[in-house]
Protein backbone atom coordinates (compact mmCIF):
# COMPACT_ATOMS: atom_id res chain seq x y z
CA UNK A 1 0.00 0.00 0.00
CA UNK A 2 2.88 2.33 0.47
CA UNK A 3 4.76 1.54 -2.14
CA UNK A 4 1.28 2.03 -4.19
CA UNK A 5 0.91 5.25 -2.60
CA UNK A 6 5.18 6.48 -3.45
CA UNK A 7 4.63 5.46 -6.93
CA UNK A 8 1.26 7.70 -7.47
CA UNK A 9 2.67 10.46 -5.98
CA UNK A 10 5.47 9.87 -8.42
CA UNK A 11 3.16 9.52 -11.20
CA UNK A 12 1.43 13.11 -10.30
CA UNK A 13 4.93 14.82 -9.27
CA UNK A 14 6.36 14.04 -12.75
CA UNK A 15 2.55 15.04 -13.94
CA UNK A 16 2.99 18.63 -12.51
CA UNK A 17 6.43 18.62 -13.27
CA UNK A 18 6.00 18.42 -16.72
CA UNK A 19 2.46 20.35 -17.33
CA UNK A 20 4.02 23.44 -17.98
CA UNK A 21 5.68 22.20 -20.43
CA UNK A 22 2.61 20.45 -22.49
CA UNK A 23 0.67 23.97 -22.03
CA UNK A 24 3.92 25.62 -23.46
CA UNK A 25 3.57 23.51 -26.37
CA UNK A 26 2.92 25.18 -30.06
CA UNK A 27 4.39 27.46 -32.20
CA UNK A 28 5.42 31.06 -32.10
CA UNK A 29 5.76 33.29 -35.35
CA UNK A 30 6.90 36.39 -35.54
CA UNK A 31 6.17 38.91 -38.22
CA UNK A 32 7.52 41.89 -39.02
CA UNK A 33 6.03 44.76 -40.15
CA UNK A 34 6.36 48.26 -41.82
CA UNK A 35 4.15 51.30 -41.12
CA UNK A 36 3.28 49.98 -38.15
CA UNK A 37 3.96 53.46 -35.57
CA UNK A 38 0.62 53.85 -33.51
CA UNK A 39 -0.88 52.13 -30.73
CA UNK A 40 -4.58 52.60 -32.36
CA UNK A 41 -3.37 50.94 -35.32
CA UNK A 42 -1.84 48.19 -33.98
CA UNK A 43 -5.63 46.79 -33.21
CA UNK A 44 -6.68 46.48 -36.93
CA UNK A 45 -3.49 43.65 -37.49
CA UNK A 46 -4.58 41.46 -34.35
CA UNK A 47 -8.24 42.00 -34.99
CA UNK A 48 -7.12 39.91 -38.29
CA UNK A 49 -5.17 37.52 -37.02
CA UNK A 50 -7.42 36.71 -34.27
CA UNK A 51 -9.38 35.55 -37.24
CA UNK A 52 -7.68 32.62 -37.58
CA UNK A 53 -8.80 29.23 -35.91
CA UNK A 54 -6.11 27.92 -33.50
CA UNK A 55 -4.36 31.18 -32.61
CA UNK A 56 -4.31 31.74 -28.93
CA UNK A 57 -2.36 34.96 -27.86
CA UNK A 58 -1.22 37.87 -30.03
CA UNK A 59 1.34 40.15 -28.93
CA UNK A 60 3.05 43.73 -30.96
CA UNK A 61 6.02 45.17 -29.89
CA UNK A 62 5.25 48.81 -31.89
CA UNK A 63 8.63 50.02 -31.05
CA UNK A 64 10.40 46.90 -33.71
CA UNK A 65 6.93 46.17 -35.22
CA UNK A 66 6.96 43.02 -34.44
CA UNK A 67 3.96 41.21 -34.18
CA UNK A 68 3.82 38.10 -32.31
CA UNK A 69 1.63 35.08 -32.78
CA UNK A 70 1.01 32.20 -30.40
CA UNK A 71 -0.82 29.27 -32.52
CA UNK A 72 -1.16 25.41 -31.68
CA UNK A 73 1.37 22.84 -33.63
CA UNK A 74 -1.55 22.23 -36.43
CA UNK A 75 -1.41 26.05 -37.27
CA UNK A 76 0.08 26.78 -40.64
CA UNK A 77 0.98 30.24 -41.30
CA UNK A 78 1.79 30.19 -44.98
CA UNK A 79 3.80 33.95 -45.90
CA UNK A 80 0.91 34.30 -48.57
CA UNK A 81 -1.58 34.28 -46.01
CA UNK A 82 0.48 36.53 -43.61
CA UNK A 83 1.00 38.69 -46.29
CA UNK A 84 -2.42 39.17 -46.99
CA UNK A 85 -3.26 39.48 -43.51
CA UNK A 86 -0.97 42.76 -42.95
CA UNK A 87 -2.53 44.11 -46.69
CA UNK A 88 -5.66 43.78 -45.50
CA UNK A 89 -4.54 45.49 -42.28
CA UNK A 90 -3.67 48.77 -44.27
CA UNK A 91 0.16 47.90 -43.62
CA UNK A 92 3.45 46.58 -45.10
CA UNK A 93 4.64 42.83 -44.54
CA UNK A 94 8.12 42.37 -44.02
CA UNK A 95 9.55 38.63 -42.90
CA UNK A 96 8.29 36.14 -40.60
CA UNK A 97 9.90 33.12 -38.78
CA UNK A 98 8.76 30.04 -37.21
CA UNK A 99 9.55 28.97 -33.71
CA UNK A 100 8.83 26.21 -31.46
CA UNK A 101 7.87 28.05 -28.13
CA UNK B 1 -38.68 90.92 -43.04
CA UNK B 2 -38.17 91.77 -40.11
CA UNK B 3 -34.78 93.14 -38.57
CA UNK B 4 -33.30 90.20 -36.22
CA UNK B 5 -34.40 87.96 -39.95
CA UNK B 6 -31.72 89.88 -41.79
CA UNK B 7 -29.04 90.05 -39.00
CA UNK B 8 -28.32 85.87 -38.20
CA UNK B 9 -27.96 85.71 -42.52
CA UNK B 10 -24.85 86.68 -41.84
CA UNK B 11 -23.86 84.66 -38.89
CA UNK B 12 -23.32 81.56 -41.17
CA UNK B 13 -20.43 84.07 -43.49
CA UNK B 14 -17.29 83.82 -41.16
CA UNK B 15 -17.91 79.79 -41.31
CA UNK B 16 -20.71 77.69 -41.94
CA UNK B 17 -21.15 75.60 -38.91
CA UNK B 18 -21.87 72.44 -40.46
CA UNK B 19 -18.76 72.22 -42.29
CA UNK B 20 -16.85 73.59 -39.16
CA UNK B 21 -18.84 71.29 -36.50
CA UNK B 22 -18.84 68.29 -38.96
CA UNK B 23 -16.91 67.67 -41.82
CA UNK B 24 -14.01 69.50 -40.15
CA UNK B 25 -13.63 67.03 -37.40
CA UNK B 26 -14.21 63.35 -39.85
CA UNK B 27 -11.17 61.53 -38.76
CA UNK B 28 -11.33 58.38 -36.08
CA UNK B 29 -7.81 57.50 -35.67
CA UNK B 30 -5.04 58.89 -33.62
CA UNK B 31 -5.20 61.52 -35.91
CA UNK B 32 -6.26 65.46 -35.68
CA UNK B 33 -9.02 67.02 -33.82
CA UNK B 34 -10.06 69.58 -36.00
CA UNK B 35 -9.72 67.10 -39.56
CA UNK B 36 -9.08 63.93 -41.47
CA UNK B 37 -6.11 61.95 -41.85
CA UNK B 38 -4.56 59.59 -44.26
CA UNK B 39 -3.86 56.54 -41.74
CA UNK B 40 -5.55 53.13 -42.59
CA UNK B 41 -8.28 51.53 -41.32
CA UNK B 42 -8.38 47.48 -41.39
CA UNK B 43 -10.17 45.35 -44.05
CA UNK B 44 -13.49 44.59 -41.86
CA UNK B 45 -12.96 46.69 -39.22
CA UNK B 46 -15.24 49.96 -37.84
CA UNK B 47 -14.23 52.47 -35.87
CA UNK B 48 -16.45 55.47 -34.12
CA UNK B 49 -15.94 58.79 -32.57
CA UNK B 50 -18.50 60.81 -30.39
CA UNK B 51 -16.89 64.47 -29.79
CA UNK B 52 -18.53 66.74 -28.15
CA UNK B 53 -18.36 70.64 -29.29
CA UNK B 54 -19.08 74.05 -28.60
CA UNK B 55 -18.76 77.29 -30.50
CA UNK B 56 -19.09 80.80 -29.30
CA UNK B 57 -18.75 83.80 -31.20
CA UNK B 58 -19.52 87.09 -28.96
CA UNK B 59 -17.96 89.47 -30.30
CA UNK B 60 -20.56 91.16 -32.74
CA UNK B 61 -19.70 94.28 -34.55
CA UNK B 62 -23.01 95.24 -35.21
CA UNK B 63 -25.68 97.30 -33.24
CA UNK B 64 -27.55 94.17 -32.57
CA UNK B 65 -24.96 92.33 -30.12
CA UNK B 66 -25.18 89.10 -31.18
CA UNK B 67 -24.05 85.90 -29.00
CA UNK B 68 -24.28 82.42 -30.85
CA UNK B 69 -23.70 79.90 -28.64
CA UNK B 70 -23.68 75.94 -30.88
CA UNK B 71 -23.11 72.95 -28.73
CA UNK B 72 -22.90 70.18 -30.96
CA UNK B 73 -22.73 65.92 -30.65
CA UNK B 74 -20.99 64.75 -33.42
CA UNK B 75 -20.88 61.10 -34.22
CA UNK B 76 -18.71 59.49 -36.75
CA UNK B 77 -18.61 55.92 -37.94
CA UNK B 78 -16.09 54.61 -40.27
CA UNK B 79 -15.45 50.92 -41.91
CA UNK B 80 -12.80 49.67 -44.09
CA UNK B 81 -14.08 48.43 -47.35
CA UNK B 82 -11.20 47.67 -48.37
CA UNK B 83 -7.34 48.03 -46.93
CA UNK B 84 -7.31 50.78 -48.94
CA UNK B 85 -10.70 52.64 -48.66
CA UNK B 86 -12.84 53.35 -45.87
CA UNK B 87 -16.51 54.75 -45.84
CA UNK B 88 -17.63 56.99 -43.05
CA UNK B 89 -21.03 58.33 -41.92
CA UNK B 90 -20.77 61.27 -39.75
CA UNK B 91 -24.24 63.02 -38.32
CA UNK B 92 -24.58 65.94 -35.60
CA UNK B 93 -26.18 66.76 -33.20
CA UNK B 94 -27.05 70.47 -32.73
CA UNK B 95 -28.15 72.82 -29.99
CA UNK B 96 -27.95 76.74 -31.66
CA UNK B 97 -28.90 79.02 -29.56
CA UNK B 98 -28.83 83.19 -30.76
CA UNK B 99 -29.23 86.17 -28.45
CA UNK B 100 -29.25 89.25 -29.69
CA UNK B 101 -30.80 93.04 -29.56
CA UNK B 102 -33.91 93.39 -31.87
CA UNK B 103 -35.83 96.90 -31.71
CA UNK B 104 -34.12 97.25 -27.98
CA UNK B 105 -35.04 94.27 -27.21
CA UNK B 106 -33.38 91.00 -25.95
CA UNK B 107 -34.43 88.09 -28.17
CA UNK B 108 -33.16 84.82 -27.61
CA UNK B 109 -33.82 81.91 -30.29
CA UNK B 110 -32.88 78.38 -30.61
CA UNK B 111 -33.49 74.65 -32.23
CA UNK B 112 -31.93 71.84 -30.89
CA UNK B 113 -31.97 68.36 -32.78
CA UNK B 114 -30.31 65.83 -35.66
CA UNK B 115 -28.66 68.25 -38.35
CA UNK B 116 -27.18 67.05 -41.62
CA UNK B 117 -26.10 63.34 -42.35
CA UNK B 118 -22.18 63.43 -44.13
CA UNK B 119 -21.37 60.31 -46.23
CA UNK B 120 -17.72 60.07 -48.08
CA UNK B 121 -15.26 57.82 -48.95
CA UNK B 122 -10.91 57.70 -48.51
CA UNK B 123 -8.99 56.03 -50.88
CA UNK B 124 -5.34 55.63 -50.75
CA UNK B 125 -3.49 56.43 -53.81
CA UNK B 126 0.12 56.50 -51.83
CA UNK B 127 1.69 54.64 -49.50
CA UNK B 128 5.21 54.35 -48.21
CA UNK B 129 6.10 51.64 -45.22
CA UNK B 130 9.16 51.65 -43.65
CA UNK B 131 9.73 50.17 -40.04
CA UNK B 132 8.02 52.44 -37.18
CA UNK B 133 6.70 55.30 -39.74
CA UNK B 134 4.65 55.43 -42.62
CA UNK B 135 4.06 58.28 -45.60
CA UNK B 136 0.22 58.16 -46.94
CA UNK B 137 -1.72 60.22 -49.12
CA UNK B 138 -5.56 60.02 -49.65
CA UNK B 139 -8.03 61.88 -51.52
CA UNK B 140 -11.43 61.91 -50.11
CA UNK B 141 -14.67 63.31 -51.37
CA UNK B 142 -18.57 62.71 -50.36
CA UNK B 143 -22.02 64.62 -50.35
CA UNK B 144 -23.42 66.03 -47.28
CA UNK B 145 -27.33 64.96 -47.09
CA UNK B 146 -30.22 67.41 -46.10
CA UNK B 147 -31.58 65.16 -42.85
CA UNK B 148 -31.87 68.13 -40.72
CA UNK B 149 -35.14 70.20 -40.47
CA UNK B 150 -34.45 73.34 -42.59
CA UNK B 151 -37.67 74.57 -42.17
CA UNK B 152 -37.67 75.00 -38.54
CA UNK B 153 -39.65 78.35 -37.20
CA UNK B 154 -40.08 79.41 -33.14
CA UNK B 155 -42.12 82.30 -31.48
CA UNK B 156 -40.38 85.12 -33.86
CA UNK B 157 -41.58 83.23 -36.97
CA UNK B 158 -39.16 80.84 -39.26
CA UNK B 159 -35.65 80.38 -38.34
CA UNK B 160 -33.18 82.00 -40.60
CA UNK B 161 -31.47 79.44 -42.93
CA UNK B 162 -28.07 79.57 -40.96
CA UNK B 163 -30.16 78.75 -38.30
CA UNK B 164 -31.82 75.99 -39.18
CA UNK B 165 -30.32 72.55 -38.46
CA UNK B 166 -29.91 71.67 -41.79
CA UNK B 167 -29.18 73.21 -44.80
CA UNK B 168 -31.66 71.72 -47.12
CA UNK B 169 -29.49 71.27 -49.90
CA UNK B 170 -27.28 68.63 -51.32
CA UNK B 171 -23.72 69.68 -50.72
CA UNK B 172 -20.48 68.32 -51.79
CA UNK B 173 -17.04 68.48 -50.47
CA UNK B 174 -13.70 67.03 -51.10
CA UNK B 175 -9.76 67.31 -50.66
CA UNK B 176 -6.22 65.59 -50.29
CA UNK B 177 -4.94 64.66 -46.95
CA UNK B 178 -1.34 63.33 -46.45
CA UNK B 179 0.00 61.97 -43.27
CA UNK B 180 3.41 61.06 -42.11
CA UNK B 181 3.93 59.28 -38.52
CA UNK B 182 6.43 57.63 -36.79
CA UNK B 183 6.61 56.32 -33.23
CA UNK B 184 7.37 59.74 -32.15
CA UNK B 185 5.27 62.07 -34.13
CA UNK B 186 2.65 62.68 -36.40
CA UNK B 187 2.04 65.35 -39.18
CA UNK B 188 -1.19 65.47 -41.29
CA UNK B 189 -2.34 67.49 -43.64
CA UNK B 190 -5.59 68.15 -45.50
CA UNK B 191 -6.53 70.75 -48.59
CA UNK B 192 -10.27 70.63 -49.24
CA UNK B 193 -13.21 72.17 -50.97
CA UNK B 194 -16.85 72.75 -50.16
CA UNK B 195 -19.68 72.96 -52.61
CA UNK B 196 -22.88 74.73 -51.63
CA UNK B 197 -26.32 74.72 -52.97
CA UNK B 198 -29.25 76.69 -52.83
CA UNK B 199 -32.40 75.71 -50.90
CA UNK B 200 -35.01 77.75 -49.77
CA UNK B 201 -33.65 80.77 -51.49
CA UNK B 202 -30.23 80.39 -49.47
CA UNK B 203 -27.13 79.36 -50.78
CA UNK B 204 -24.03 79.64 -48.06
CA UNK B 205 -20.85 80.61 -49.51
CA UNK B 206 -18.46 78.15 -50.81
CA UNK B 207 -15.10 77.09 -48.95
CA UNK B 208 -11.97 76.21 -49.24
CA UNK B 209 -9.14 75.38 -46.05
CA UNK B 210 -6.32 74.03 -45.57
CA UNK B 211 -5.39 71.96 -42.30
CA UNK B 212 -2.20 71.13 -40.74
CA UNK B 213 -1.56 69.27 -37.29
CA UNK B 214 1.51 68.01 -35.70
CA UNK B 215 1.45 65.88 -32.90
CA UNK B 216 4.57 64.73 -30.79
CA UNK B 217 4.64 61.95 -28.36
CA UNK B 218 5.27 63.36 -24.64
CA UNK B 219 5.07 60.07 -22.71
CA UNK B 220 6.25 57.28 -22.58
CA UNK B 221 9.56 59.53 -23.08
CA UNK B 222 10.77 55.71 -23.89
CA UNK B 223 9.71 52.62 -25.70
CA UNK B 224 10.13 49.35 -23.98
CA UNK B 225 7.83 46.94 -25.99
CA UNK B 226 4.40 46.03 -26.26
CA UNK B 227 1.79 49.11 -27.34
CA UNK B 228 1.64 51.43 -24.38
CA UNK B 229 -0.24 54.02 -24.45
CA UNK B 230 0.56 56.79 -25.88
CA UNK B 231 -0.18 60.98 -24.24
CA UNK B 232 0.64 63.04 -27.55
CA UNK B 233 0.41 67.29 -27.64
CA UNK B 234 -0.95 68.61 -30.56
CA UNK B 235 -1.04 71.54 -31.95
CA UNK B 236 -3.30 71.86 -35.42
CA UNK B 237 -4.01 75.66 -37.09
CA UNK B 238 -6.70 75.74 -40.03
CA UNK B 239 -7.18 78.34 -42.19
CA UNK B 240 -10.64 78.64 -44.00
CA UNK B 241 -12.02 80.96 -46.48
CA UNK B 242 -15.41 81.29 -46.79
CA UNK B 243 -17.43 83.21 -50.04
CA UNK B 244 -20.19 85.39 -49.61
CA UNK B 245 -23.42 83.91 -49.23
CA UNK B 246 -26.65 84.27 -51.31
CA UNK B 247 -30.15 85.44 -50.55
CA UNK B 248 -32.44 85.08 -53.04
CA UNK B 249 -29.51 85.66 -55.54
CA UNK B 250 -28.09 88.36 -53.75
CA UNK B 251 -24.57 88.23 -52.35
CA UNK B 252 -24.36 88.84 -48.80
CA UNK B 253 -21.89 91.56 -48.08
CA UNK B 254 -21.73 90.93 -44.24
CA UNK B 255 -20.55 86.93 -45.09
CA UNK B 256 -17.44 85.34 -45.87
CA UNK B 257 -14.19 85.72 -45.13
CA UNK B 258 -11.02 84.13 -43.73
CA UNK B 259 -10.17 82.66 -40.21
CA UNK B 260 -7.10 80.99 -38.98
CA UNK B 261 -7.24 78.83 -36.03
CA UNK B 262 -4.53 77.83 -33.64
CA UNK B 263 -5.57 74.91 -31.88
CA UNK B 264 -3.46 73.17 -29.07
CA UNK B 265 -4.99 70.04 -27.37
CA UNK B 266 -4.23 66.86 -26.11
CA UNK B 267 -4.42 63.26 -26.78
CA UNK B 268 -4.25 59.76 -24.93
CA UNK B 269 -3.81 57.15 -27.56
CA UNK B 270 -4.01 53.55 -26.96
CA UNK B 271 -4.84 50.30 -28.68
CA UNK B 272 -8.56 49.98 -28.59
CA UNK B 273 -9.76 54.03 -27.54
CA UNK B 274 -8.47 57.23 -27.77
CA UNK B 275 -9.34 60.36 -25.51
CA UNK B 276 -8.84 63.97 -26.72
CA UNK B 277 -9.61 67.51 -26.03
CA UNK B 278 -8.04 70.81 -28.12
CA UNK B 279 -9.27 74.34 -28.58
CA UNK B 280 -10.09 76.58 -31.60
CA UNK B 281 -8.53 79.35 -31.23
CA UNK B 282 -9.01 82.18 -34.34
CA UNK B 283 -5.64 84.35 -34.31
CA UNK B 284 -6.66 85.95 -37.75
CA UNK B 285 -10.47 87.06 -38.49
CA UNK B 286 -10.64 88.42 -41.82
CA UNK B 287 -14.63 88.60 -42.09
CA UNK B 288 -16.49 90.73 -44.67
CA UNK B 289 -18.65 93.61 -42.99
CA UNK B 290 -20.78 92.61 -40.01
CA UNK B 291 -19.93 88.68 -39.69
CA UNK B 292 -19.83 87.61 -36.36
CA UNK B 293 -16.26 86.94 -34.89
CA UNK B 294 -15.37 83.19 -33.65
CA UNK B 295 -14.67 83.40 -30.07
CA UNK B 296 -13.23 79.83 -29.67
CA UNK B 297 -14.63 76.29 -30.71
CA UNK B 298 -13.89 73.32 -27.61
CA UNK B 299 -13.82 69.66 -28.66
CA UNK B 300 -13.15 66.98 -26.13
CA UNK B 301 -14.10 63.46 -27.51
CA UNK B 302 -13.46 59.63 -27.58
CA UNK B 303 -13.05 57.29 -30.39
CA UNK B 304 -13.31 53.40 -30.33
CA UNK B 305 -12.19 50.81 -32.69
CA UNK B 306 -14.32 47.22 -33.14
Amino acid sequence: MKKMFFKMMGVLGIWVLLSPFAMAAGVQYQVRVDGLACPYCAYGIEKQFKQIYGVEKIDIDLEKGIVFVDAADDVELSEDRVKTLINDSGFTYRSITREPR
Amino acid sequence: MPHHYQKPYSLASALVLGFLLGAGSLPAWSAPMTFNTALPVAEGEFITRIQGVRRQSGDDPSSADRDLTVNALVTVLGYGATPKLALFGVLPYLDKELRLTNEGQRVRRSKEGFGDLRLFGRYTVFQQDQPGRTFRLAPFAGIEAPTGEDDASDALGRLPPPFQLGSGSWDLFGGLVLTHQTLDDQIDSQLSVRFNNEANGFEAGDEARWDLSWQHRVWPRDLKGGVPGFLYGVLESNLVYQGKNEVNGIKDVNSGGTTLFLAPGLQYVTKRWIAETAIQLPVIQDLNGTALENDYIFRAGIRFNF
